[in-house]
């Protein structure tokens, strides 16, 4: 008769150590890249500003004539935006605690937020009726919104990568720096977007 | 009587080993290279190609402002593409990556790192930069540039500059996430050797004015595609040189010699023989450099002439500011010789030339900012120092002084970065002639400004002779420096080409750097040592000297 040989275990062995804490390569990073991408997008905005206050003290319109620059798509934008920084820290938040059900279901309404204020910009360009040559005022406004657009194709493109690592089970309670990186620069397009909508809409 | 069959018994044959996966080699491993080690030899021979270019821009700039009542040398066609790659060449293309390259090389090596943070990110820097480069004389190569006459070249320049910038922010990226993230444990941020610290506050600097730049640059290309009606500038290329100078100005040409500083504080402390005075003070200083020379806020573009009280009075007390940390390190360097037994290798010769020139440039940059202060020019004619050659010399010493700087680390880290070391007595030479060059070459400038030469090349209204005078002595400065920069290239090649094992430690260094073999295996390290203060090698050497005695 085979007799299972029990393995005995000391009362003395003590837990497990813990794991190897993990550099924040990708959150620095990603710091990092936000920072410079705002300053791009924020030194635009300087030189439209620049640009208009010229025009103004010259006795000139800022925009051609007939022109009117439209402030609902700037203010649902706003809207939508703000709405999508609660669902990013909700993804955050759900990872964290390994609900992966509200985790899909926020990054879905986060990039559909994120959808929405590129449609909403379209529109604004399409209600605009200028050319990009109309003025040099017209040029930098689109040159600003292009710009923060770019920001928010390239915040959509990294939470859909840290969305894939999700899916596959890389990213979990134990480690969601990936998504809270994309997070990080998440917030940062959205922060530069409200100095972007008082800068044209509210002090036009 | 048992119920279950016994478990087939185990094989005792050892397993045998996998077969190894083939690495690739040559070309192969240099292209798809992830490691920073050779991802930092593409900037630095990047950077040396280059240097080829710039040093025959200078010198024909130069020899043309011999004789300054005509354009007998480069000719008025080719006069804008000379004088604007001189200073965008010498800046972005040759001292900026080598920089770079140096810095991805040796971070990760100083910090105890197994590897830069985003290598892959770091190989496309590397790569995307050597393109734009290419595009950049590409495009002067057809009368581009920011002032040239061909407007697809013109276009060709700015995009492909914008491109060269990109990458370098991406690379900045890169080194200052491998200081602040991937630190050996126990080696606390206060505690980071200051070559690293020094790379991750110009880190910091830079992409605080790379991005602007590249706005710049950007707007500047929709100006001249779209502007025919006034642009956003006032259309046409001319204002496309107007974007980019003020890097060359100050406080942003401060910036470029962040890195100079922290070679200069790696090497005293090592050819001292003993520990850098007020370690955690002159982390505080060279980040009060690098703070002093944030200059994206003085740029023309951002209303300067319309409010001077906003951007004057802290130019001129920014051009003032940045002496003091400067001051402070130049004490702890004192202290730090008077407190060991001082040796006199080459990187030490380095070091000394690196700092003496960058104390005259920070000195003459301040005095440029005292407005009262005029050009020796009879009559109305006469106007502040800066925008003359006075100014361009502020920039030649900084630029050169950090050259000088990263010739020495270069010659310092050469068994880590080439697998060989440099012969030393050329490398003196080459120090004392990159003193000698900076002289001849920087020193006329500063007087011909004064004598009321213009940074640009234009006719001159008074003091013709003397000025020429000057000319003729900083031209044979550049020829020094030509001299310098090929001994350089020499001594670089000299080192590669060496097969004398240098040694794991060859000048009793103080940091990790020196904690693994020459050249460093993947991975760097396979062990290390343990880490309680800045000096972790230097305590090792002594904790064991101890015990031996």
């Amino acid at each position: 008769m085979a007799t299972a040989t029990a393995t005995a275990v000391s009362p003395l062995v003590t837990a497990p150590a813990p794991p190897v804490r993990r550099p924040r390569v990708l959150l620095v990073g990603a710091a990092l890249a936000s920072g410079a991408s705002a300053l791009v997008v924020l030194s635009a905005l300087a030189v439209y500003l620049q640009v208009r206050g010229d025009r103004i003290e010259g006795g000139t319109t800022t925009l051609p004539e007939g022109v009117v620059l439209p402030l609902t798509p700037g203010n649902m934008g706003l809207l939508t935006l703000s709405m999508s920084v609660i669902t990013m820290a909700w993804v955050v938040h759900a990872l964290r605690n390994d609900d992966r059900t509200h985790a899909y279901l926020a990054l879905g309404l986060t990039l559909l937020f994120g959808a929405a204020f590129l449609n909403s910009t379209a529109y604004l360009y399409q209600q605009l009726l200028m050319g990009f040559d109309a003025s040099a005022t017209a040029a930098l406004l689109y040159i600003v919104t292009g710009a923060h657009l770019v920001m928010v194709v390239a915040a959509m493109l990294f939470v859909s990568v840290m969305a894939f690592q999700a899916f596959g089970g890389q990213l979990t309670g134990r480690d969601a720096e990936g998504m809270s990186a994309a997070a990080l620069y998440w917030y940062v397009t959205v922060a530069v977007y409200v100095v972007v909508w008082y800068g044209i809409y509210i002090t036009k | 009587m048992t119920v279950t069959e016994d478990a087939p018994a185990a094989s005792t044959a050892p397993l045998e080993p996998a077969a190894p996966a083939l690495a690739p080699a040559g070309l192969a491993a240099t292209l798809g290279a992830g490691d920073h080690k050779v991802v930092g030899r593409i900037w630095i021979i990047s950077s040396l190609v280059q240097l080829v270019l710039v040093g025959l821009a200078a010198l024909l700039m130069a020899a043309e402002k011999i004789d300054t009542g005509s354009l007998d040398v480069v000719g008025d066609d080719w006069l804008a593409q000379v004088f604007t790659y001189r200073s965008i060449g010498g800046a972005f293309l040759f001292l900026l990556p080598l920089t770079i390259g140096i810095a991805t090389a040796i971070v990760p090596l100083q910090i105890g790192a197994a590897t830069i943070a985003f290598p892959r990110a770091a190989s496309l820097a590397a790569w995307t930069h050597v393109i734009g480069s290419g595009l950049v004389v590409g495009a002067y190569a057809i009368g581009g540039g920011p002032l040239g006459s061909d407007t697809d070249g013109v276009r060709l320049f700015l995009v492909a500059f914008a491109l060269v910038l990109v990458a370098q922010a991406l690379a900045w990226i890169c080194i200052a996430t491998t200081v602040i993230a991937l630190r050996a444990p126990g080696l606390h941020l206060t505690r980071t050797p200051l070559f690293s610290w020094s790379a991750l506050v110009a880190g910091g600097v830079w992409l605080l004015t790379l991005p602007v730049l590249v706005t710049m640059t950007t707007l500047t290309y929709l100006d001249i595609r779209y502007g025919d009606a006034g642009g956003i500038f006032g259309g046409g290329a001319g204002s496309a040189y107007d974007r980019i100078s003020w890097v060359f100005t100050q406080p942003t040409v401060y910036a470029f010699a962040i890195p100079a500083l922290g070679v200069i504080s790696s090497v005293v402390p090592v050819f001292a023989g003993t520990r850098h005075q007020r370690h955690r003070l002159a982390l505080g200083l060279i980040g009060a450099f690098g703070a002093l020379s944030i200059g994206a806020w003085a740029m023309p573009s951002f209303g300067t002439e319309r409010q001077p009280w906003l951007y004057e009075i802290p130019w001129i007390a920014v051009s003032f500011a940045i002496l003091l940390p400067f001051f402070g390190l130049l004490g702890l360097w004192a202290l730090t010789l008077k407190a060991g037994h001082p040796t006199a290798g080459s990187p030490l010769l380095f070091a000394g030339v690196a700092g003496l020139m960058l104390l005259v440039g920070l000195l003459a940059g301040a005095v440029q900012a005292v407005e009262p202060l005029e050009t020796l020019v009879d009559g109305d004619a006469a106007a502040s120092l800066f925008g003359t050659t006075w100014t361009t010399s502020v920039a030649s010493y900084i630029v050169l002084a950090t050259a000088a700087a990263l010739m020495g680390a270069a010659v310092y880290w050469a068994p880590k970065i080439v697998g060989g070391m440099c012969p030393e007595v050329p490398a003196k030479g080459v120090a004392l002639l990159m003193l000698a060059g900076t002289v001849l070459w920087s020193f006329p400038d500063l007087l011909a400004g004064l004598f009321g030469q213009a940074a640009t090349p234009s006719t001159l209204v008074d003091n013709e002779s003397t000025i020429e005078a000057l000319n003729i002595v900083s031209t044979l400065g550049g020829a020094v420096l030509t001299l310098a920069a090929a001994g350089f290239v020499a001594l670089l090649i000299r080192g590669a080409a060496s097969r004398e094992v240098p040694g794991d430690d060859p000048w009793s260094g103080h940091t990790l750097e020196w904690a693994t073999s020459s050249p460093p295996p993947p991975g760097n390290f396979t062990t290390l040592p343990e880490i309680t203060s800045e000096a972790p090698l230097y305590d090792a050497r002594h904790r064991t000297e101890e015990v031996s005695a």
